[in-house]
């Protein structure tokens, strides 16, 4: 029998008129980085913070690392850490401080040294965390986070504002967390994190999870796991003329076509038929792997940015 | 529960600490009572001293009247200075001048400014007098007797100076300060800003936090107001004339009350914009009708009945009957209990609803 580190059923919350979660059914095991994926206003945070305890769920059932919020809620306290959208701290505490005040809170938490190393602020133990670049700032939270060893890490957005080498740098602890047999349960809008970082993403929009799944499984799951990108080296022509030769739809971006192909060794050949047969100014032709935001986009008919 | 403690203990060392690291912010929360002390002590100094300059405008001759009249006005304490009715007229259109006696021989007048109505009047109380007495002498009747006055506070200790008046209403305003300013503004930004949020997350105790962050605050009350006593001492020599531990309780009790007040107001803020109004809004109208710098007794009466059910005017009346005349906490009854109410209303109303996130 798989151990849970998340079980939930049927979760849901309304906020006023607006219903942010519908029934949404969630299992994590442990060890695993889990990813929550979905455009803003989809829900996930209120997901993550009904996980979390900090949001009671108008029905459905949780359990954290087995145990229940309504019973044990300070049990699982210990046993989780937690970055939120924006950690709030006084502009005027060191680095050093912040660590040793949020390992107070707890009655087992690691030296804030090894913290410090971990997340390689170890020069900037002494700097008042206002000082700090947004990159640093985040890293700080991430060791807040750890700062009690947790089992179970909630990351909210972990990467939103950074640039793409402090990205990248946070990506590293992250999978640095799993090596250490930690579960993450993290959310994001971008695909590249949740394709790069995640074991297993939960596709969500309007406070469901509409499919779950591995990055591999999501995407090969597709009706159209390839994509057909037709470049032009000027604007691109009128595309539906194109659209019924192939009889498929096109997407039109600034310099290319995109064209979902279901079979790329039947549809090809037809796809090179109709530009000699439309004679179009056509430059290049890619064929690529569908990414997640072609599964969100097949499943929602709407983009991840919008 | 050790563990609460020692989480309490590094709370309020690191508040403190915090806090000595925002040096402006500090100043002005723990010395505004002192500079508001300083600057009204000596603007008002010991009590409000009338104007010694009469300015008596008059073209003919003086008649015995009116070397009598001006003779016994400076002997009132008066500088009467003489001038002709043109370069009276010109001095006060100045607007210097709070008034203007005119004319000689019994036909006399009186102008008081407008704007400087309190000196003005009296100087008119000081003339009409010295006028009757003028007139009581010329009429042969001789030396009229006066009744002698003399400055007290009720409990007949106090000397009754301005300053005396001033300093327990500091004292009690730094209170509601604390409460609304320093404690409400706090709430409403750890909340709006999503920090209790994250603390919510780890086992920290509510309790335990909150009663960390109202003892820092609680502490730099402290220290404002052993500068404001000491600053009276040294500069105005007064001192607290009643028992310590009164005015402790006093002061605990008026703290209680005033940081329940902001949580409780900070509790119907979702931002810290909107704390603000809010926060100035309760403030400045309790401040203002509660006689912190001034006394009510010229206000409509039920602005003043009204102060007394509110938690502010009671409390500087008790602070005062105990600070002046030492009276013992006891005697003042009627005030605790509208404070003592006060403070345990706004106290459970501050428990039920404070949210933490």
């Amino acid at each position: 029998m798989i151990e849970w580190a998340i079980d939930a059923t049927g979760l849901t919350k309304r906020f006023g008129s607006t219903d942010a979660v519908r029934g949404l059914e969630l299992q994590v095991p442990r060890g695993e980085i889990f990813g929550l994926l979905g455009p803003n206003g989809a829900g996930k945070t209120t997901t993550l913070e009904m996980l979390e305890g900090l949001v009671h769920p108008d029905h459905g059932d949780i359990r954290v690392l087995g145990l229940s919020w309504r019973v044990d809620a300070n049990a699982i306290r210990t046993r989780i850490g937690v970055l939120l959208q924006y950690t709030q701290l006084d502009e005027k505490i060191t680095v050093s401080e912040a660590l040793h005040m949020f390992g107070s809170l707890y009655p087992r938490s690691w030296s804030a040294d090894r913290l410090l190393q971990l997340v390689q602020l170890e020069e900037k133990a002494d700097v008042y965390q206002g000082r700090l670049s947004g990159g640093q700032r985040q890293r700080l939270a991430l060791a807040l986070a750890l700062v009690n060893d947790p089992e179970l890490v909630f990351l909210d957005e972990p990467t939103t504002g950074l640039d793409p080498q402090a990205r990248r740098g946070l990506w590293d602890l992250v999978c640095q967390l799993k090596s250490e047999g930690r579960t993450v349960l993290l959310t994001t809008h971008y695909m590249e994190e949740a394709e790069t970082l995640c074991d297993r993403i939960g596709i969500m929009d309007r406070g469901q999870i509409l499919q779950l799944g591995t990055p591999h499984e999501l995407i090969t799951g597709l009706q159209q796991p390839s994509y057909a990108e037709i470049e032009f080296d000027q604007d691109t022509p009128n595309a539906v003329a194109f659209a019924t030769c192939m009889g498929l739809p096109v997407r039109p971006k600034a310099r290319h076509w995109s064209v979902g192909l279901s079979d790329p060794k039947a549809d090809l050949p037809r796809l090179l038929a109709c530009i000699a047969k439309l004679d179009l100014p056509m430059q290049q032709l890619h064929v690529r792997r569908a990414s997640l935001e072609d599964v969100f986009l097949q499943r929602t008919g709407r983009s991840l940015r919008e | 529960m050790a563990m609460h403690l020692r989480i309490f203990r590094e709370q309020l060392l690191l508040g403190l600490k915090l806090h000595a690291r925002k040096p402006p912010a500090v100043f002005w929360l723990v010395c505004f009572p002192v500079v508001m002390l300083l600057v009204l002590g000596a603007v008002f100094g010991r009590g409000a001293e009338p104007s010694q300059r009469l300015v008596w405008a008059r073209d003919t001759a003086p008649s015995s009247l009116d070397n009598l009249f001006q003779r016994l006005l400076e002997e009132r304490g008066l500088i009467v200075e003489v001038l002709v009715p043109a370069d009276a007229e010109s001095r006060w259109q100045s607007g210097k001048l709070a008034a203007l006696l005119r004319g000689g021989s019994g036909h006399y007048t009186f102008r008081i400014n407008k704007y400087l109505r309190g000196q003005g009047g009296q100087l008119e109380a000081r003339v009409q007098e010295v006028f009757l007495a003028t007139e009581a002498r010329m009429s042969g009747v001789g030396e009229l007797a006066r009744i002698p006055v003399a400055d007290a506070s009720p409990g007949g200790r106090g000397g009754g100076s301005y300053v005396e008046y001033l300093l327990p209403g500091l004292l009690g305003l730094n209170l509601l300060m604390v409460g609304v300013f320093s404690c409400g503004m706090l709430d409403v930004t750890m909340r709006a800003k999503g920090g209790y949020k994250r603390l919510a997350t780890t086992p920290l105790r509510r309790p335990v936090y909150l009663a960390a962050q109202i003892g820092v605050q609680l502490v730099l009350a402290l220290i404002s107001a052993t500068l404001l006593g000491l600053a009276g001492k040294v500069i105005f020599g007064i001192s607290n004339q009643g028992s310590y531990v009164s005015l402790f309780a006093l002061l605990v009790l008026g703290a209680t009350c005033f940081i329940s007040l902001g949580y409780l107001l900070a509790s119907f803020a979702s931002s810290v914009e909107a704390y603000d109004g809010m926060a100035n809004a309760v403030f400045l109208s309790l401040m203002l009708i509660s006689g912190v710098y001034y006394t009510l007794d010229t206000a409509p009466l039920w602005l003043q009945r009204l102060a007394d059910w509110l938690p502010l005017a009671p409390m500087l009346g008790a602070l005062r009957a105990v600070f002046n005349d030492g009276a013992e906490l006891g005697k003042q009854g009627p005030a605790t209990a509208v404070l003592a109410a006060w403070t345990a209303v706004l106290f459970i109303l501050a428990v039920r609803r404070f949210k933490w996130i």
